[in-house]
């Protein structure tokens, strides 16, 4: 039972008595630095739990009070620092894609998403789901991303990274805080954030609402466009804006009591805007909504037994895509050669899943020399509803043609039957030191899914520490993407035929990395690799000519890049970092580049702590060197350079924190790839210069 | 169930009691052996909170904020046939085993800390929180700018009623001495060392880890240790070497100490040190000290020099473990928190004096652990509070 004390704070800032002013600060300052060291340690040490460490990767860390310096509201912001990485948007939805080292494709099922270690993986298409709206940061206590291969741990889709977002405990959120925010587009954002304790219990709690407008960047041309001047219609919304606007909730509980815990959390996206449109075709009628709760129960212990630890958790996923407005997939008065479409092209596919999962390991640090990591697991995972309301079917060559009014195919010609997998999974690890100042981690999971059949993936890292301040490694390293339920099962559909006899993308990553801290105020950072991908998934047109297209593993490409990384806490109050990443990725099939993902990131930034409580902060980044892919003619996506500033003010002793950041600063010309050949003329238009103005106050 | 509680308690005026101590106890709050020890008079007392001194919630106590739940008791204990104003409260069987026990009295605690920005605050924040938890009196704290009338502190002091100050920092350890003539008991946290002229009078509660614990933990990674090197400016650490020395005869170390005043007579210790040490029996510690512990040129070449001739070096100053250092203990600020309120709650006496810091946690270095060839496999991770490198 906590007791809670009636506390008298009061602050003196009486006049007088000058005869000790000035100067004490930094003396006190001194003290604490003596005992501590630089502020990144007195922030580890007074804050947050450390990252789990678990195997020897490429991988960055950024942490609550790294997301605060920048002026972040939202995870796509804080994740442009991450070298290498670089946040595209979707075509389809406008949805963010993580495009780790070059590997890009419309869905992004490559990178892997995990709220605290669990898979945030929708079984329809693979990847987070398509209608995500924007991630606040309020609650994330760290942001860990591995950029390379993770399947001998993390499983499926860990494929070309894994980013790992670690809310706050009730120790992170300590006490009560609560927040609005106003800014571009009619945004508005409130939250509230709790941290305490309830007898033995430890509570973290956290809601947020908001809504947005969106952005209204004007598309030119859209794939209408493209249909009015194959059929003499002129029906196209283009140019027309965007329609980025959606409605938030989101809310999580966090219960722990020792050794366990217990979290749950829901997001609800609602009225979410079909960006540039579902078919590339404007649509600003269209909305949808996305409901994903979810729970887990996990115990930890980590000297269950001497030298042996151990821990399970089970966890529950729910999650629904339902259309509240029907989309419009092509706009009222378009024609194809199979007739007219006097209310437009409308679907509203929707479907419900849920998926349980237990997982357990074992680790045993006995043998001297070893470290031993055991684990297994098992997914039920569930896509068991869907319903679909549209207005047309196909021809056998995929051509939609008109069906009348909208009427319900759930029982008819869905695009989907309900469908479940299981997977079974093992894995063994151990980190073994093999000399002096050398260290090898082996590890090999196992994974047997009830629908592709099985899949094993090794692990190897060496790593040498060559001096006190210089480590080197050697990493391989294979990895899978498990086929998504839309490529299996995809009916109805002639132009995306699902395959059940698909195989799983596989891919082999090479990794070299240095890690050098040439003073106690520089850390460099060097890695190079180079990666073979087999078996990826993509349509191709049947062996019955005219009949539609089926998903097939025929796709494969190689890539190979670098990142280099410098962080320089140039004084107390100034440190600034620069990544600068390149990478090339090569498409088998046609020998050409893959195009899409930027050749060159560089990313600079600037922490300015002008005086006490003031925060002065800085992002540059600049992205370069985006070809297309074969076949499609546009001149490359076009560079652009993007500044974002952000200012942050503690008042009234660190009870108020108040922000104004200004995004795309510069009001550069931001576009993103649309789908080749170019059914958006003009690629995707991003926000130009915005604004955000942030309050928030802890009692 | 019987709980025994054991306390050390002086007398102030006003009958008003300042009780520290701790309570073991059990389930079933069902009544409680009371001792208390104050010279000349001893008391024991049963104390039956189901007969005798009947769960009686107070008024006044409520007022102050002190939840009741059922959990929770609040009974008045007579004291050597007095009507003295001692409340007890017991709190907390379902918590732990262990139970909260405090005297709650007429006179309170107040904090006086620097009014400084982030990080730093969160560390005086912990602190406050710690003393908050300890003294389970009423604390109130007051952040201290750089300009302060000590008058007006002086006056705001007594109309709470404070009879301890606890002062944090160097702007809350010149606070308190400001208050002259007014009769407050003193103690110091949150700062290395102080002038004599400012810790007259006062218990100064270090942030300079005790070199007992530090020497403890040393044996306890490194058990071939047999020698420690240090390196200090006397201005800065004659107390504590005075300390270390004592602590290292305890523990069948051998203390070699070398004094420097300047940086270029700090490094030529250190050369000469590296150059002559045996690699199995050697250790070197790094105190907290400007002079002789620099950031610069000092540790990049201890930490060189270390990993190259396989010495295990270790450090009063977390950062160092960041950098390579085998291990540092540093402060664990709740728990400094809650020794200081103890003290301030027993020490109305006003005993004085630099006192170094025993509330610490851990951290290590596992990569220098592994370069020192040192099996920390049985010494599992979570006895550390944190572990460096990170992932």
């Amino acid at each position: 039972m906590h007791i809670k004390h009636t506390t008298l704070v009061t602050s003196l800032l009486f006049a007088g008595l000058a005869t000790w002013a000035q100067a004490d600060e930094p003396v006190l300052e001194e003290d604490l630095a003596q005992a501590y060291g630089d502020q990144t340690t007195i922030t580890i040490a007074t804050g947050s739990q450390q990252s789990l460490r678990r195997a020897p990767s490429v991988a960055s860390v950024i942490t609550a009070a790294d997301i605060e310096a920048m002026g972040a509201t939202d995870l796509d912001t804080v994740l442009k620092a991450v070298p290498g990485l670089h946040v595209s948007r979707s075509a389809n939805s406008y949805s963010p894609l993580y495009v780790i080292r070059g590997v890009n494709s419309l869905l992004n099922p490559q990178t892997l998403m995990l709220q605290n270690g669990i898979p945030m993986t929708i079984l329809f298409t693979g990847n987070r789901g398509n209608i995500w709206g924007k991630l606040p940061i309020e609650n994330i206590a760290r942001i860990e991303v591995i950029r390379g291969p993770g399947s001998a741990l993390y499983g499926a889709d860990a494929y070309s990274g894994v980013i790992n977002i670690v809310t706050k405990t009730a120790a992170e959120s300590e006490g009560t805080q609560v927040g609005v925010r106003l800014g571009s587009f009619s945004s508005q954002d409130a939250w509230v954030l709790h941290g305490g304790q309830v007898g033995p219990i430890s509570v973290a709690a956290y809601l947020h609402a908001g809504k947005t407008d969106g952005s209204k960047e004007v598309i030119d041309s859209d794939a209408q466009t493209r249909n009015d001047a194959a059929f003499g219609t002129k029906v196209s919304r283009a140019p027309g804006t965007i329609n980025v606007d959606y409605k938030a909730v989101d809310a999580s509980l966090d219960l722990s009591y020792g050794k366990w815990r217990w979290r749950s959390g829901y997001k609800l996206r609602d009225d979410v805007g079909t960006g540039a449109g579902i078919t590339s075709a404007l649509d600003p009628t269209g909305k949808t909504q996305s409901r994903r709760m979810n729970s887990d129960l996990s115990w930890l212990d980590a000297q269950v037994l001497p030298n042996t630890g151990a821990g399970f958790s089970a966890s529950y996923l729910y999650y629904r895509q339902t259309i509240p407005s029907p989309l419009i997939l092509y706009p009222a008065g378009m024609r194809f050669p199979s007739g007219l479409f006097p209310d437009g092209m409308i679907g509203s596919p929707e479907f419900w899943e849920r998926q349980i999962r237990f997982s357990g390991f074992l680790t045993y640090n006995g043998w001297v020399g070893h470290a031993l990591r055991f684990g297994m697991g098992h997914d039920s995972v569930d896509l068991y509803r869907i319903r679909e309301l549209k207005n047309f079917t196909f021809t056998a060559s995929g051509l939609p043609v008109p069906a009348g009014p909208v009427k319900d195919y759930t029982n008819i010609a869905p695009y989907l039957l309900p469908q479940k997998r299981t997977v079974n999974y093992a894995y063994v690890q151990d980190e073994w030191t093999l000399a002096k100042d050398w260290a090898l981690t082996a590890g090999v999971r196992h994974d047997r899914y009830n629908d592709f059949g099985s899949t094993t993936n090794p692990r190897l890292a060496l790593v040498w520490d060559a001096r006190y301040n210089l480590t080197a490694k050697l990493l391989y390293g294979r990895a899978f993407r498990a086929p998504s339920f839309g490529e299996f099962y995809s009916a109805n559909n002639p132009t995306i035929r699902g395959n059940i006899n698909l195989k799983p993308e596989t891919v082999r990553t090479t990794e070299a990395a240095v890690a050098w801290q040439p003073r106690r105020d520089v850390h460099l950072n060097l890695s190079a690799y180079r990666y073979d991908a087999r078996d990826l998934i993509r349509t191709s047109p049947n062996a019955v000519a005219g009949t539609g297209l089926t998903y097939n593993n025929i796709g494969q490409q190689t890539g190979r890049g670098l990142e280099l990384e410098a962080a320089w806490d140039v004084a107390r109050d100034l440190k600034l970092a620069f990544n600068y990443a390149r990478q090339r990725t090569i498409d088998k099939l046609t020998n050409k580049d893959a195009g899409n993902a930027p050749h060159h990131l560089a990313y600079g930034s600037a922490e300015w702590r002008i005086d006490d409580g003031w925060l002065l902060s800085s992002q540059i980044s600049r992205v370069a060197g985006r070809k297309r892919v074969a076949g499609d003619t546009r001149t490359p996506v076009a560079d652009y350079t993007n500044v974002d500033v952000a200012i942050t003010s503690k008042q009234g002793k660190g009870k108020w924190d108040l922000t104004l950041a200004i995004g795309n600063l510069f009001d550069a010309d931001i576009r993103e790839p649309s789908v080749s050949p170019g059914l958006i003329a003009k690629d995707l238009p991003q926000p130009g210069r915005n604004w955000m103005l942030q309050a928030s106050y802890r009692m | 169930m019987i709980i025994a509680a054991a306390f050390r308690s002086s007398l102030t005026g006003n009958q008003s009691l300042l009780v520290s101590g701790f309570a073991q106890a059990c389930r079933g709050l069902v009544a409680c052996v009371l001792l208390i020890f104050s010279p000349p008079v001893f008391a024991a007392q049963v104390v039956d909170i189901a007969g005798l001194f009947t769960y009686r919630p107070d008024a006044a106590l409520l007022a102050y904020g002190v939840a009741v739940p059922t959990d929770v008791a609040l009974f008045r204990v007579a004291f050597n046939g007095q009507k003295a104003e001692l409340v007890a409260m017991a709190a907390g069987p379902q918590q732990s085993s262990l139970m909260r026990l405090a005297a709650l009295s007429g006179s309170q605690i107040a904090v006086l800390y620097p009014d400084i920005g982030e990080p730093y605050r969160s560390v005086f924040t912990k602190i406050i929180e710690g003393i908050e938890d300890k003294a389970r009196v009423r604390v109130a704290s007051y952040a201290v700018g750089n300009k302060l009338n000590a008058q007006e502190l002086a006056g705001e002091l007594k109309r709470q009623n404070v009879r301890a100050v606890i002062a944090l920092g160097r702007n809350g350890l010149r606070a308190a001495n400001a208050l002259e003539g007014s009769n407050l008991s003193i103690v110091a946290g949150g700062v290395l060392a102080v002038p004599e002229s400012e810790a007259r009078g006062v218990a100064v509660h270090s942030l300079a880890p005790d070199p007992e614990l530090m020497f403890a933990r040393l044996k306890l990674l490194v058990p071939q240790a047999r020698r420690i090197y240090v390196v200090c400016d006397p201005r800065q650490n004659a107390w504590l070497m005075q300390l270390a020395r004592t602590a290292a005869k305890a523990q069948g170390l051998e203390l070699q100490v070398r004094e420097a005043t300047d940086l270029k007579t700090a490094m030529q210790h250190y050369q000469s040190i590296f150059s002559s040490s045996d690699a199995r029996h050697d250790t070197v510690w790094l105190p907290q000290d400007s002079t002789t512990v620099e950031e610069s040129a000092v540790l990049p070449l201890v930490l060189q020099e270390a990993w190259n001739r396989n010495i295990a070096v270790f450090s009063s100053s977390l950062s160092h473990v960041k950098r390579g250092v085998l291990f540092s203990l540093y402060p664990d600020n709740m728990g400094l928190g809650r020794n200081l309120a103890q003290v301030a709650l027993a020490n109305a006496d006003g005993a004085s004096g630099l006192v170094p810091l025993k509330d610490v946690l851990v951290a290590v270095n596992l990569r220098t652990a592994s370069h020192l060839g040192l099996n920390l496999g049985n010494k599992p991770q979570q006895n550390f509070d944190l572990v460096f490198p990170e992932p």
